[in-house]
């Protein structure tokens, strides 16, 4: 914003309070499209501007607030998905942390496009402090009527809760933190009926990650052929990239939607760490499939990833080093979905556990030589079959690890 | 009506049906575990997954409704191995209990592994230790190694008895079902939850280790012990463990019929049993007068003394002074034959009704009468009534009695009293009780389940039955006997 | 069997009820209070929760035993939870656990004899960039190195 163009991170990491986002031209573009312009047009403009849900999905947000039925007069419900559980994913913590109200400007504009009146923020229980300051902000906006009744005198009201999650990382999942949120152990839903229909509290729901919901001002302030041009033609605006992992300079990276993986790398986080070249990178958060060092020129979009066999996600890239045992990775993986499960469905309750202990095996050097097959067999009995996309979460990376690193793996076993 | 193919065949399925339920329509039954019918679908199972023509991905059987020209495939090659897929995580982590498990024979595992698997175990790790027997209530014990979380038993007792003492507890791989701490399941429904589990996770302690399923012979018929008239099926078994063992039953399990019990039994009527099996009057016993001395009682000689005894008294103008106690324990076809004989021909002085004493009702099957077939006897013409003791030996000289509930209106010393003074008594019961004594002449007759006819439930419906078991040899079921008594009487039935 | 919590938490748990169209969407919320302030979740309070939302304690059990952030018995003072997943593990978070074990002297899963801390490793806690990174009740850490956590361990009363 400071120069001109749409950028979610302020320059300042301290500019967080309401003075300082009001300088910025804060909650300007909510209050003007309040009062000038019908919701419709607003979802309308969303939809032009080809803003894509930044939590894994990249489903376009226009089209899904689209979804939602705007006849009868049942409570309609947003909910800002803060769970941010996703290994390598750590940009909702830096926009919930340095501009909370961008995303408070966000849910005003999202909530009064759908005719929404109650926002909650569902927010991982660890984020405890993030949490607070969340509050705060709320706090003070509410204080200079920019939350409850008559918003800007628009005659438009809504509320905004924090809620906060306690330790699952299934709970970023849409009707599993719905579920959540209303009080039950975080067991996803059977779809369809799909949240727009019927969601939280078996009302109309609107579920959006907290970085799609932070982009909608950007939207308004800068208008949406801007924010367009500020990425990519089918898919606008900037991602935060996170960076992390055997880099030299691991962060925040915001940059537009379609920058080069191997750019957004070298450039921007310095290279590999020192001393070490990079064996393998996670392109999307933890669940999308592994990339080799030759697949690195691949453009950070939706379209050019899924071409490459794995996926945007959550933008989280985690860089592996030549001094890391792809063994030891595996085993890592495999944990991490085993202990995630919420144990609903069967694919996912016993294959998790399952590879898990097989990754455990070959990690202590009792690999058997069926192993990477097994392996596979289990990612692929568990891919597509499971009541939600978690099984494709756990299935992803390991198939990629077992396909791509199978030589260094076989290595391990033999040993 | 929406038209669909499944598997090429054409078919047309109410609006509103599932694939699953579709599927059923043409005989095409689909291997499921969570699902069952009498719940909204659950989905967790993920054995149901089939092929709908157009979309990528498979999709649940049992939630999928249909639409105009839908076309499903349910034996492609891409389902099987979905199926053999999802069995094998599901046979993965269970332990092969089977030599000791009652389900065998009946366990959704053995028979999807039988249809559907047929693979060799790939799994080497070690697998999951979880706590075994564990009593959850009544008689029932939980196995978590064995459960494979289809959380049936959970929702039956949320939505069915609404009285949710199970619950899933912890997450992944540790999931497991559990009873709130410091309750027990206490509800007149527990056993169905044994026939609900797919597999041997909640076992009936009535029936562990008693017998293999495959050994059960089935009989259908319906329940006596109150007047709901439940659809139950009788498992027994009989020359086991040696050829020429008595008949044992088992264990008695619902039928479903949507009109009367939906999918269920409560367990009053399941664990009630014991009446077909225990304490049956199996001879025939004269205890004075009914034969001349020296003479051995058989069914013949008994009831042509009972037939002449009758003529006598018809004959001689005084059939008013036959008295008869009957039951709504007796079938429509046996009580309409006693209106026939005793009332409209005969002409006998007085019919009396003695039931078992009522009980408490709970909201649901079980009903405060505990005979099944009070309206078809009122139906029939009869009102019901005991008998006044004091007035009974005076206006009597022959009372038949069908049933011991006389017992459970009055104190046998009072029965004994009023029986000394008729002259001649009969009782016809299946069971042995304190009237054997008191009554001249004892026939053992057959229980409900050892008969067919009809009973009329508290809803007023009709409900016919076969035979569903062997009576014991000598025991004879009252429409026999008073088929024989007529005949003996020369008396047309009609 | 009764429970109680100081004036201020009944207030906000008050005020957390009245805020949802549902009263038992208010359960994770309150059991956040009632750990704030007791360091766990107490038998009585599971049934004063079922309770206060009018819900079957049965669910109010299934959903302590489902979250990992809740807890059913006491834990330290201070609640050490050391990232373990693949930036943390990159940057050495196993040598942390190692050094934090033999500090305080237990195992991760335990709690020290004196009561101050608890240690557990846990899944990526959404700080990558800052491997290895670990919590300490509510405030984060990292990157730690070895003489950066003795440092903070000497701090804590």
């Amino acid at each position: 914003m400071s120069d001109g163009k749409p950028v979610i991170l302020p320059a300042d990491e301290n500019s967080f309070r309401l003075e300082a986002y009001l300088s910025r031209g804060g909650y300007e573009a909510a209050r003007k499209t309040l009062l000038e312009k019908k919701p419709q047009e607003v979802m309308d403009e969303v939809k032009k501007a080809n803003l894509r849900g930044r939590g894994g999905a990249g489903l376009p947000a226009g089209s899904k607030w689209a979804f939602v039925p705007q006849t009868g007069d049942q409570p309609k419900y947003l909910c800002v998905n803060a769970d941010e559980g996703e290994p390598g994913t750590f940009k909702d913590r830096a926009i919930m942390t340095r501009d909370p109200h961008l995303l408070l400007e966000g849910i005003i504009l999202a909530s009064y496009a759908v005719g929404i009146h109650t926002a909650f923020i569902y927010i991982r229980g660890e984020y405890e402090a993030i949490a607070r300051r969340l509050e705060d902000a709320i706090g003070e906006a509410r204080e200079k009527g920019f939350f409850g009744r008559n918003i800007f005198g628009s005659g438009f009201d809504l509320d905004v809760l924090v809620h906060r999650g306690a330790g699952s990382y299934i709970c970023g999942e849409e009707t599993a933190l719905l579920e959540s949120l209303e009080g039950r152990r975080g067991w996803p839903r059977l779809r369809p009926p799909f949240p727009a229909s019927v969601g939280l509290f078996r009302a109309p729901t609107v579920i959006n990650n907290v970085e799609t919901i932070a982009n909608v001002p950007l939207i308004f302030r800068f208008g949406a052929a801007a924010f367009v041009a500020a990425g990519l033609p089918r898919d606008g605006g900037t991602r935060l990239f996170g960076v992390s992992g055997a880099v030299r300079r691991p962060g925040v990276y915001e940059l537009p939607v379609g920058t080069p993986l191997r750019k957004i790398i070298e450039d921007w986080a310095g290279g590999p760490a020192e001393g070490q070249a990079i064996k393998a990178v996670v392109p999307g958060g933890l669940s999308a499939p592994f990339l080799r060092p030759e697949e690195l020129d691949v453009p950070m979009d939706y379209e050019s990833l899924a071409r490459a066999k794995s996926m945007l996600g959550s933008a989280g890239i985690i860089v592996i080093g030549d001094r890391t045992p792809m063994s030891e990775v595996l085993k890592i993986v495999a944990r991490f979905y085993a202990h995630e499960s919420c144990g609903q469905c069967t694919p996912c309750r016993i294959g998790t556990t399952w590879i898990r202990k097989i990754a455990e095996r070959i990690g202590a050097g009792e690999g058997a030589p069926g192993d990477l097959d097994l392996i596979r067999h289990l990612a692929e009995g568990m891919k597509g079959k499971t009541l939600c996309p978690m099984g494709d979460a756990a299935a992803f990376p390991v198939l990629s690890i077992v396909d791509k690193f199978g030589k260094e793996l076989r290595e391990t076993i033999s040993r | 009506m929406v038209n669909i193919q499944i598997d090429g065949r054409p078919l047309q399925v109410p609006p509103g049906s599932t694939v699953l339920k579709a599927a059923e329509q043409t005989g095409i039954v689909i291997p499921r575990f969570c699902y069952h019918p009498a719940f909204e679908p659950e989905g967790s199972c993920r054995m149901c997954l089939v092929e709908i023509e157009g979309l990528p991905k498979l999709d649940l059987a049992c939630s999928t409704v249909v639409r105009e020209g839908m076309k499903v495939w349910t034996s492609t090659p891409k389902v099987l191995e979905a199926r053999k897929n999802v069995l094998e995580f599901f046979l993965a982590d269970h332990p092969l209990d089977c030599p000791i498990c009652d389900k065998a024979g009946e366990c959704f595992l053995q028979i999807y592994y039988d249809q559907h698997g047929r693979y060799a175990s790939r799994f080497l790790e070690a697998k999951e230790k979880k706590k075994k027997k564990i009593p959850i209530g009544k008689k029932l014990l939980l196995d978590r190694e064995r459960c494979v979380l289809c959380t049936r038993c959970v929702r039956f007792l949320r939505r069915v008895t609404g009285t949710g003492e199970l619950g899933v507890f912890e997450r992944a791989v540790k999931a497991e079902i559990g009873i709130d701490e410091g309750t027990e399941i206490g509800n007149n429904y527990s056993g169905n939850l044994v026939d609900i589990c797919p597999v041997g996770a909640i076992t009936d302690g009535d029936f562990r280790f008693k017998s293999r399923a495959w050994f059960l012979e089935k009989g259908r018929t319906v329940c006596p012990r109150c007047s709901r008239g439940c659809n139950i099926v009788i498992q027994s078994v009989c020359g086991f463990p040696l050829p020429g063992s008595q008949r044992k039953i088992y264990r008695i399990v619902p039928a479903e019929n949507q009109e009367v019990n939906g999918y269920w039994i409560c367990d009053f009527g399941r664990y009630g049993y014991q009446d077909i099996e225990e304490n049956r009057g199996k001879a025939i016993a004269v205890n004075k007068g009914g034969l001349p001395e020296g003479k051995t009682a058989n069914w013949d000689n008994v009831l042509r003394e009972l037939a002449a005894e009758i003529k006598a008294m018809s004959e001689a103008g005084r059939a008013r002074r036959i008295g008869v106690v009957l039951t709504s324990l007796l079938t429509n076809e046996e009580l309409g034959i006693c209106r026939q004989l005793f009332v409209n021909v005969l002409g006998v002085g007085e019919v009396f009704f003695a039931d078992p004493k009522p009980g408490e009702s709970d909201s649901y099957l079980l009903t405060a009468d505990r005979a099944p077939n009070a309206r078809g006897a009122a139906a029939l013409g009869f009102t019901p009534k005991l008998p006044d003791l004091e007035r009974l030996p005076g206006s009597l000289d022959l009372l038949l009695v069908f049933g011991p509930h006389l017992l459970d209106h009055f104190p046998a010393a009072d029965l004994a009293t009023a029986f000394q003074e008729i002259s001649r008594t009969y009782l016809l019961a299946a069971h042995r009780s304190a009237l054997d004594s008191l009554a001249g002449t004892v026939l053992p007759t057959a229980v409900p389940a050892e008969k067919r006819g009809s009973f009329t439930n508290v809803g007023g419906i009709v409900q016919s039955f076969e035979r569903a078991v062997r009576a014991p040899k000598g025991c004879r079921p009252e429409g026999e006997i008073l088929t024989s008594l007529a005949s003996e009487l020369g008396v047309e039935l009609g | 069997m009764s429970f109680s919590l100081s004036a201020a938490a009944m207030k906000r748990v008050e005020e957390l009820v009245r805020r949802y169209p549902k009263k038992e969407a208010a359960l994770l919320p309150i059991l956040h209070v009632v750990q704030r302030e007791k360091g766990f979740i107490p038998r009585e309070a599971e049934d004063w929760a079922a309770a206060t939302l009018g819900i079957p304690p049965i669910l109010v059990r299934e959903v302590l035993s489902f979250y990992s952030l809740l807890r059913r018995a006491p834990a330290g003072k201070y609640f050490i939870q050391v990232c373990r997943n693949i930036s943390c593990f990159l940057a050495g978070s196993e040598d942390i656990v190692k050094h934090l074990e033999a500090r305080l002297g237990i195992r991760a899963g335990e709690t020290t004899p004196d009561g101050k801390f608890t240690l557990a490793t846990v899944e990526c806690l959404g700080n990558c960039d800052h491997s290895p990174c670990l919590m300490i009740n509510d405030d984060d850490y990292g990157p730690v190195t070895r003489d950066m956590i003795d440092g903070v361990l000497k701090g804590l009363a």
